[in-house]
């Protein structure tokens, strides 16, 4: 047998180099009448078999490329005549059995061997429905369009349309995304959810990762234009840094694809009884624990979410998470569905609060509103403008009170309380064994607080005492520092700011900039001008103990009121 | 009913078409984009090795110059029509084609699609983009580089 196909390969290569070479070395003025290369090439695709595939389908499509070959499904692009092109899926029958009575409804045929029959339904039904007339219906923003199905004895076609773009693993590998961007992706990502879970009979997708969501590309690129780019600048060998910051700011549009095990939920069922989906992004239940409803879908989104702002779907307790989109995701990851956001409705709420840039527009319309206002009423407008400008980080957050020594008793009360501790009354971790909320404030206790307090890794806390400067991303503080060493106020507004908010001042390195200054603690002391967080924490230098839960409390009323800290 | 013994497996198609026996190392689709070089930084190493200049690579794959020069500064994400035809600027065989094509994330060549038949024959063979492209025209083929540059 393989001797033959080694023959018949020689003989094909021999055939190309006399085509090739036939002229210059026997001195012929045309080729000569032996046997052709591409006469060969036609015998071998003369073997070629396609009558598994319905006839139909393949005098209309062409094959162009093949993604995928597994589970007796065959998934192709193909193109028809006009040049257009769709995703087609082969579905094996010897595989895949089919209850064509009612809703096309496809089944996985655990046993490989064929055995089963359709009769064998109290096995099978509904382990992996999918419905290609329900299909056809869920069309939307953001779902390819199924066109139509071909069918004959060996297999069943699904034909749908070709989403030009790039996967959103790869998008995310090879690009930035801004936290706007992916909180956008996945608002976009509920709205196409709540397309499918609120319909009367709901479709759960089932396998929300990462390799199903397709960024489109809005447009393809033209030749002119890359044309007039390279004219406009040869020497622009790399990307400048304004191109990849503008890159950060366009709006993403997705389109979520691979409805082959989506299926609608059937509330009669109690358990799925086949695990079907991608591990990482699979909820508990669906391996088999109870049936799986929009809930599961609500999952596999709060393991998307982690994946693109940390890298991995895995938690990772050392890469921190701005807090809000971590508190989705642990409530969207929770092991009982009970736990979860029970609607996907809730899920686009919790992302719209949390997305800055949809706070911005926001406190924007307001602005143009009371503008609107100020012109119309004169003089009210300018204190209506002056009020709703500190938002979402109100002034109001923080309390007033007569004196600093107030502030200080309250604020630490309110931190002991919040945390359960007693740190924050200066029992211990005073400057030279001083105590009381007087007592100037050592790096020691504050490690302690971010350790016992706010649940810091204690190697993350814990720079080590290498030479400076060091990397600042694997380390919470950045300097090295001794625990009996004294606090200044700015790093303190910087930790602050640092803790509930940590990609605002994610452009910390522990250079400094031309003007001498470390950028984060320098965009950690605007915040703290604009929000107010550092009232009555009073002296720059060797803050107290009281000062430092001060500055604490005025951060966690801020974010508070802000609607960034869930209790 | 179909009955499966009279279809070829993969790899027994594989191995009507070139003597390769190794089809299995670059059949595996490559969902590990980290692992993988940047398609540019990937042309332009094997043009450096190989001892060819960018130049002649894209007259030879027939691909617009100034969009070719663009594909080996890394600022565009060309379709898998104009990887294919980059495989035939460097004069590839199938299996650099393959490896060529993981790089590029796109899927590879497979036995079961006759139009990637069809290029595969034109690569082992050393056909030029023009030869295959007629070839490609007379089977009543999509041609490359017809699709978008995505």
């Amino acid at each position: 047998m393989f001797e033959k196909l080694i023959d018949r390969i020689n003989e094909l290569q021999s055939a190309v180099y006399l085509a090739g070479h036939g002229n210059e070395w026997f001195g012929l003025d045309e080729v000569g009448e032996g046997p052709d290369a591409s006469d060969l090439l036609a015998e071998l695709l003369a073997t070629y078999e396609d009558s598994a595939y319905p006839a139909e389908f393949i005098s209309r499509y062409t094959m162009t490329e093949c993604l995928a070959e597994r589970n007796g499904v065959e998934t192709y692009v193909v193109q028809d005549a006009q040049g257009n092109r769709y995703v087609a899926k082969c579905y094996d029958r010897s595989v895949w059995s089919f209850g064509e009575d009612t809703q096309n409804t496809a089944e996985f045929e655990n046993d490989q061997s064929g055995d089963y029959r359709q009769d064998d339904q109290d096995v099978h039904r509904g382990n992996a429905g999918i419905s290609f007339s329900l299909l056809k219906e869920i069309g939307g923003e953001g779902i390819p369009k199924y066109t139509t199905e071909y069918s004959n004895d060996a297999m069943f076609v699904t034909v749908r349309e070709y989403i030009e773009g790039i996967p959103l693993d790869r998008y995310a590998s090879e690009n930035e995304l801004s936290r706007e961007q992916i909180t956008d992706i996945c608002m976009q990502l509920c709205d196409i959810l709540a397309h499918l879970h609120h319909r009367d009979e709901p479709i759960i997708h089932r396998d929300i990762k990462p390799q199903n969501i397709i960024v489109r590309l809005a447009e393809t690129e033209s030749w002119a234009e890359t044309e007039a780019e390279t004219e406009a600048g040869t020497d622009a060998e790399t990307e400048t840094e304004a191109e990849a910051d503008s890159r950060r700011q366009e709006k993403l549009h997705i389109a979520l694809i691979d409805f082959d095990i989506a299926r609608v939920h059937n509330s009669e069922n109690d358990t799925d009884t086949r695990f079907i989906g991608t591990v990482a992004y699979a909820p508990p239940e669906q391996y088999g624990f109870s049936q799986t409803d929009a809930r599961a879908d609500i999952y596999s989104l709060g393991v998307l979410l982690r994946f693109l702002l940390t890298g991995s779907p895995r938690e990772n307790k050392n890469i921190s998470v701005y807090k809000p989109l971590a508190e989705i995701i642990d409530k969207c990851t929770a092991f009982s569905p009970e736990d979860r956001y029970s609607d996907i409705d809730q899920v686009k709420k919790a992302l719209a609060k949390a997305n800055p840039s949809a706070q911005r527009l926001r406190i924007a319309k307001i602005i143009a509103a009371c503008l609107l206002a100020a012109v119309l009423f004169g003089f009210t407008g300018f204190q209506i403008y002056k009020a709703v400008t500190w938002t979402p980080f109100s002034e109001d957050a923080i309390p007033a009170y007569t004196s600093d020594e107030e502030r200080v008793a309250d604020a630490v009360s309110y931190m002991n309380d919040k945390f359960d501790t007693e740190l924050f009354s200066g029992n211990e971790g005073g400057l030279d064994g001083m105590t009381g909320t007087d007592a100037v404030a050592t790096i020691g206790l504050l490690k302690t607080v971010l350790i016992d307090c706010y649940g810091l890794d204690a190697d993350y806390v814990n720079a080590p005492n290498t030479e400076m400067p060091h990397e600042s991303e694997d380390f919470f503080l950045p300097w090295t520092w001794n625990d009996s060493q004294t606090i200044n106020r700015s790093v303190m507004v910087y930790v602050a700011v640092k803790l509930y908010d940590p990609e605002r001042v994610a452009d910390w390195s522990s250079l400094k900039d031309d003007n001498g200054e470390y950028p984060g603690e320098r965009v950690a002391a605007a915040f703290a001008e604009e929000t107010g967080i550092m009232t009555g924490a009073n002296r720059p230098d060797d803050i107290t103990i009281g000062e430092m839960a001060l500055i604490l409390a005025n951060t966690d009323r801020v974010f508070t009121a802000a609607g960034a800290v869930g209790e | 009913m179909t009955d499966k013994s009279a279809y070829l497996t993969t790899e027994e198609m594989w191995g009507r078409l070139f003597s390769s026996p190794s089809v299995n190392s670059f059949m595996t689709a490559g969902d590990e984009y980290t692992e993988l070089p940047g398609l540019s930084d990937y042309i332009t190493e094997l043009c450096s090795a190989g001892s060819v200049k960018p130049e002649v690579v894209i007259r030879r794959a027939n691909i617009e110059r100034s969009y070719g020069h663009r594909l080996f500064r890394g600022s565009r994400n060309p379709s898998r029509d104009t990887v294919l035809q980059l495989a035939f600027g460097f004069g590839m065989d199938v299996k650099d084609a393959q490896q060529l094509l993981k790089v590029a994330r796109h899927a590879a060549l497979h036995p079961k699609v006759r139009r990637d038949a069809v290029i595969a024959f034109g690569l082992e063979n050393g056909w030029s983009v023009i030869e295959t492209q007629q070839c490609l025209y007379d089977n009543d083929m999509p041609l490359m580089g017809g699709a978008s540059h995505v």
